[in-house]
């Protein structure tokens, strides 16, 4: 390489991490102001370096209603996952080895649709069935994005199972499901794992479902953060507290799944 | 004895009856519990969707629903909140591609070639993205506050000292939540570029530095055209997230000040869950689905042009 050459190739370097550092900064100010005091929230101009103070989280668990809510997203997210992977692997195993694919139009439209477009019948219909509020309504409705998900994805990963390996199985005398069972769900734990993290994320992330269909006692994590934000005042050290909890460990399981990420957002909209 | 109904039922023809014997079942009965849970949950409220669009219906009261024929859709022409909320919609998601593409790209062309920590900040990148929109847009509420934020006093070191007041400036808002959606989703787009930059092929790079090709050159004749099926993706992908952005501007300014931020699926919400005016919100429901059908073909078709 040549000096200038060189020079550029350090000149991208340096820019890439200034501005990718300069990104994380929602997430840092995030933490860092989940440990201040009021005081330190309202000193202008902002602190870097304070007294790093716990009252903000123990304030947000003191409330009984706080884990209440870590409780519900979790079993909504848990419980959208597994049925939706319980689901969308059959039917991606179907889609990938005999080329079903008319479902998947279906599953397309349900990408490109707002999810208000579902949400008002679903609500007008748990109403009438006095579903509103609770947890099968929630995991129903997430049905919605986590099917479309486990089915792209394991499409992908099913596509990449030598199928050599099921027609010798087939010959020896296994049947269609004892092959998806003992070969190709083993030969995609990978996969599988990733599809369910990417799964629960969305879930987990979700607001305006559970927004209009979960009640007081169902509420998940995105919709009781927003209880932070009174009318007159904002608890800005809880709402920091309580977003960093929401999110950090969204974070780390993103970070498991990091490559598989890009593939889990495009996956659905690419078969056009 | 001709009028008499034949005891036997009508007898399946042979020929279909062999291609249901023959026909391998075994995808379809796989298929089938998706099938179900997809026409429960997709099925079922689309077309219960339409139904509603074309009646007048409340929850609240024991009117019954009235049939209005394509009423709210008639009444959606004169609704001027609806028609200031769909352009605002239409601009939100211009300035997010204008924004989104570019900066995408120049991410992606930073990270191109290999460099100590490439690998780290490629991770990092993921972090906007997966990140609880909700509680992300609750922490740029306190980072744009316009007198204690964080934003003003980094913009205040590099000589900008009267910011505009981001989300409480009719003109502002929408530009501001524009660059908060960009914040999340940018990644993205530099990640799908990045995706395509390390599938290119190099021998017409090679080629073109002999023949003495410039580096912007390369970028426009080469870099540029190859990494447009990409691009498109990506555009597609965030033009379908942008008609449909209504989370951050949920939490961040509920539509306000006034309706200034005010976006076509918040309106939806407002209409049909707030306002119990549930057939009408139903007839905005499908013309933004519409919208957004009509804007991915139109870019589906733009990507098989090219």
């Amino acid at each position: 390489m040549t000096r200038a050459a060189r020079l550029r190739h350090a000149g991208r370097a340096v820019a890439a991490w200034l501005v990718i550092l300069a990104l994380m900064l929602p997430f840092l100010w995030m933490v860092l102001g989940s440990f201040k005091t009021a005081r330190d929230f309202l000193s202008y101009p902002p602190v870097w370096l304070f007294r790093p103070t716990l009252d903000n989280y123990a304030q947000v668990f003191a409330d009984n209603a706080f884990p209440r809510y870590v409780l519900n997203s979790t079993i909504v997210a848990a419980g959208a996952t597994a049925v939706g992977l319980l689901l969308g692997i059959p039917a991606a195993y179907a889609m990938a080895r005999w080329r079903r694919t008319a479902i998947g139009i279906v599953l397309l439209a349900a990408r490109m649709a707002p999810g208000i477009a579902f949400l008002i019948p679903l609500f007008v219909a748990c109403l009438e069935l006095h579903l509103v509020g609770s947890y099968t309504s929630l995991i129903a409705s997430h049905l919605i994005f986590t099917l479309p998900l486990a089915v792209w994805m394991m499409i992908g990963f099913i596509e990449a199972v030598p199928v050599e390996l099921e027609q010798a199985a087939m010959i020896d005398g296994c049947s269609v499901v004892g092959a998806l069972l003992r070969i190709v769900v083993p030969l995609t734990r990978q996969g599988i794992a990733a599809t369910a993290i990417l799964a629960f994320i969305a879930s987990w992330n979700n607001f305006l479902f559970a927004l209009v269909l979960s009640n007081d006692q169902t509420k998940t994590l995105p919709v009781a953060v927003l209880g932070y934000i009174g009318y007159n005042s904002i608890q800005w050290g809880a709402l920091m507290a309580a977003a960093s909890v929401i999110t950090l460990p969204v974070l780390a399981l993103a970070l498991c799944v990091q490559r598989y990420i890009v593939r889990g957002l495009v996956s659905g909209a690419v078969t056009g | 004895m001709v009028a008499l109904v034949p005891q036997q039922p009508a007898r399946v023809p042979a020929t279909v009856r062999r291609w249901l014997w023959r026909r391998d079942w075994t995808p379809d009965l796989l298929l089938a519990p998706a099938l179900v849970a997809t026409a429960a949950v997709m099925g079922f409220p689309l077309v219960f969707l339409v139904y509603m669009s074309l009646h007048k219906w409340s929850l609240i009261g024991y009117a019954a629903p009235a049939f209005v024929g394509f009423g709210n859709f008639a009444a959606l022409l004169g609704d001027d909140r609806f028609i200031q909320s769909l352009l605002r919609t239409l601009y939100f998601t211009a300035l997010g591609l204008a924004t989104n593409l570019p900066a995408g790209l120049g991410i992606a062309l930073l990270l191109q070639r290999d460099f100590f920590g490439r690998g780290f900040l490629r991770a990092l990148l993921v972090f906007p993205m997966v990140a609880t929109p909700v509680a992300m847009g609750l922490v740029w509420v306190i980072m744009l506050d316009p007198s204690l934020g964080i934003i003003r006093y980094l913009l205040g070191c590099v000589g900008i000292s009267h910011p505009p007041l981001w989300l409480s400036d009719t003109n502002w808002v929408v530009p501001t939540l524009v660059l908060v959606d960009a914040w999340m989703w940018t990644p993205m787009v530099a990640l799908i570029c990045s995706a395509g930059l390390a599938a290119l092929p190099g021998e017409p790079f090679e080629a073109a530095t002999v023949d003495g090709a410039s580096a912007w050159q390369r970028f426009r004749y080469l870099t540029l055209p190859l990494l447009m099926p990409m691009l498109l993706v990506a555009a597609m992908l965030r033009l379908m997230d942008l008609l449909k952005v209504i989370d951050i501007v949920y939490v961040m300014t509920g539509g306000g000040p006034g309706h200034a931020s005010e976006t076509i699926n918040l309106y939806n919400y407002l209409v049909a869950l707030s306002y119990d005016k549930i057939g009408y919100g139903a007839a905005v429901a499908l013309v933004l689905f519409a919208l957004v059908l009509a804007a991915t073909l139109g870019l589906i078709r733009l990507r098989r042009a090219t």
